[in-house]
């Protein structure tokens, strides 16, 4: 079955100074991750997993070639342009959380829905209860972040990643920090969401155990792709 | 704005020893700043006091005149005409004063002295008798009793006097004791009188120096003056606030009644003479002033303390302002990867500027508020507790045996408003640095 392109990646290059050398961190990538797609980027430290990352976040903008969110070429567009796509089409889960320490997990949950300002108190309050609901932390609302343990954190910022409804979720290294368990439950919990709701996952790892349970692998060595079982391919892999 | 509330208030909390050390220096300095409005504010009221009770109306209707152009004689001929025209054009004048001025010497048994007798007719000048205080007899004699001594009625009567504390202690003089007048009239002669003290006043700062007051009809027959002759009719208003206004009302009203008028020159009465005996033109001019004009000369005493407050709260604010810029610095520096991810989510630029100005303005307020309402609270106090001004130079300065202070609710939210402005000024280059944080910052530490 044909579906939706989310992201594609024509010819990206991005090179970061260092000194007064330049360091490729990606060469030449093309990809492309259609809708409701769980995709592993999986390669060693420094290979340019991150970076690949960033450049589908619009966090960064590639040095050369083409990165396109949404229908979006993200280099086209300015900060504040790639600021509102994150915010309505992107989701971010981070290895370190990166909840807001001064506030509860629902505030944390609520912050990308204040900024939007789409909804109003009632449905924005009923929303975050929800999200919460679906990671099973209903009972921690009004727990800051230093009174969780790390899979309730980890648990909080995927109910953030998920409260815009976005089309794209973004998770690098999500199960770094956690135990073994514990990393297996968030995995299992993306996996669930990804299949309920066609939300496309692109995360990133290095962890064998996490890629076993991936749809679609790419793998990235010295920021060139080394492996992808390709478009089209993830679903029977899946099922396989 | 509320988010950004809550983020701001909580961070604020979290980082208890910095904010309380911020908010302790800007409640102290907003504290030096009202107190130093209130004592600047207290010295012009007292300044306003003192000035209109003995020396000057809110606004006055003087003159000169002169026989040859030589003359520079402070006496207006046809007074009566001139304060009757004075009424209509301010019907609001809580009471107008007629008053004679001049320039003599009092002299008694061992010491001489240079002062202005000013004449007042007793019975009209209500202010003038609200705002003199007698001494005690130890405040102006060596071995006096702690009593007051003398009447000041008794200036209602002919060849009388009333002296202040510092006069009579130059003089070496009491209640009781002559003195003799001395001047130069119009044509040539000296003439003397001889005058009795019947009161002596508290000193009222500088301007009880020179001043001493005689009956109006003492100064004129000093002076020979005709019946219809006066120096100054003083307005009084119900507001000083509006003495310039109303000399403008004189000016454009006396001017279209036929009288010729000096070109305003903000300067005492005294001050002019030189200038008036240099001018080419003979007969009578009127010079309109407000009370201000009257005590220019003393105007650099609030001048100089606004000053040494700018000075000081400026240093001081500089320093605090650093502390603010260093502070939010290290926020910034602190929450990097927070900023980063609140990019990374969707905060534009403009949002992390302003969640940044918001927290800053928030320890801003919150310092300046606590101090500017607890130097709203000390000068009240002090003002209430009516401290004695010890020493004598202190208390010609300040016009006042004790400390005067006046605050209003103006100046402590003008503070507030001001220094929580400036915090926000002060917080700006961090939070611009923090709003140009690139979001990958959020994403660097792994990968």
């Amino acid at each position: 079955m044909e579906t939706e392109s989310m992201v594609r990646l024509k010819g990206v290059v991005k090179e970061y100074p260092l000194g007064k050398l330049k360091v490729r961190a990606l060469d030449g990538v093309d990809l492309c991750i259609r809708k409701g797609e769980f995709t592993v980027v999986a390669g060693p430290s420094g290979s340019g997993k991150t970076t690949l990352l960033n450049m589908v976040g619009c966090v960064d903008v590639p040095t050369a070639g083409e990165v396109l969110v949404a229908g979006k070429e993200t280099s086209k567009l300015d900060d504040r342009g790639r600021t509102l796509l994150r915010l309505e089409r992107l989701g971010f889960i981070f290895q370190t959380f990166n909840l807001i320490p001064v506030l509860t997990a629902a505030q944390n949950v609520e912050f990308p829905l204040l900024l939007q300002r789409r909804l109003g108190r009632r449905r924005r309050r009923e929303r975050v209860r929800e999200m919460l609901a679906l990671v099973g932390l209903e009972a921690l609302l009004d727990q800051r972040p230093n009174e969780m343990s790390g899979g309730q954190r980890q648990r909080v910022a995927i109910a953030r990643a998920l409260v815009t409804l976005p089309g794209i979720v973004l998770a690098d290294e999500p199960t770094a920090n956690l135990d073994t368990a514990t990393g297996m439950n968030i995995i299992d919990l993306m996996k669930t969401l990804n299949r309920e709701r066609q939300t496309t996952f692109i995360f990133s790892t290095h962890d064998p155990r996490v890629m076993e349970h991936a749809r679609r692998i790419v793998r990235i060595v010295d920021g060139r792709i080394a492996g992808d079982d390709g478009c089209g391919g993830a679903a029977e892999r899946a099922e396989a | 704005m509320g988010l950004f509330l809550t983020v701001a208030v909580r961070n604020l909390l979290q980082a208890k020893r910095r904010t309380a050390l911020l908010v302790t220096a800007l409640a102290g300095v907003t504290l030096l700043l009202v107190l130093l409005m209130a004592l600047s504010a207290g010295l012009t009221e007292t300044m306003i006091r003192s000035a209109t009770a003995i020396s000057s109306g809110h606004v006055n209707v003087a003159g000169f005149s002169k026989n040859k152009p030589a003359d520079a004689w402070p006496v207006l001929h046809g007074i009566e005409a001139i304060r009757r025209k004075v009424a209509d054009l301010v019907p609001e004048a809580t009471s107008l004063v007629v008053r004679e001025r001049a320039w003599a010497k009092l002299i008694s048994d061992r010491h001489s002295l240079f002062v202005s007798p000013t004449g007042v007719d007793y019975a009209s000048e209500a202010r003038l008798k609200e705002a003199l205080v007698l001494a005690k007899e130890s405040d102006y004699k060596k071995g006096g009793r702690d009593v007051v001594v003398g009447d000041l009625s008794k200036l209602a009567e002919p060849h009388t006097a009333v002296l202040f504390a510092g006069q009579a202690k130059r003089l070496d003089v009491e209640v009781g004791d002559d003195l003799t007048i001395t001047a130069p009239t119009g044509a040539g002669r000296t003439n003397t009188l001889d005058v009795r003290i019947v009161a002596i006043a508290r000193d009222f700062g500088f301007l009880s120096n020179w001043v001493t007051f005689l009956p109006r009809q003492d100064v004129k027959d000093l002076y020979q003056y005709g019946d219809d002759t006066g120096a100054v009719v003083q307005v009084y208003l119900p507001d000083p606030a509006g003495s310039e206004e109303v000399m403008g009302r004189l000016r454009e009203g006396l001017a279209a009644a036929g009288h010729e008028l000096m070109d305003h020159e903000p300067a005492p009465f005294f001050m002019k003479f030189e200038r008036v005996a240099g001018e080419d033109w003979t007969g009578q001019k009127l010079d309109v002033t407000v009370w201000s004009d009257e005590v220019s000369f003393l105007k650099w005493v609030v001048t100089a303390l606004d000053a040494i407050s700018v000075v000081l709260v400026g240093i001081l604010m500089v320093i605090i302002a650093l502390g603010i810029t260093d502070s939010m610095w290290i926020a910034v520096r602190e929450r990097t990867r927070e900023v980063g991810t609140e990019r990374a989510i969707g905060m534009t630029r403009r949002q992390v500027l302003a969640l940044f100005l918001v927290e800053a303005m928030l320890l801003g307020l919150a310092g300046t508020t606590l101090g500017g309402l607890a130097g709203a609270g000390v000068a009240a106090l002090l003002d209430h507790a009516r401290i004695e001004v010890a020493w004598d130079a202190l208390r010609m300065i300040l016009m006042s045996d004790v400390l005067n202070l006046a605050v209003g609710p103006g100046q402590v939210a003008w503070s507030i408003g001001v220094f929580t402005l400036l915090t926000g000024v002060a917080a700006l280059p961090p939070a611009v640095r923090a709003a140009r944080m690139q979001p990958v910052t959020a994403m660097h530490h792994a990968g």
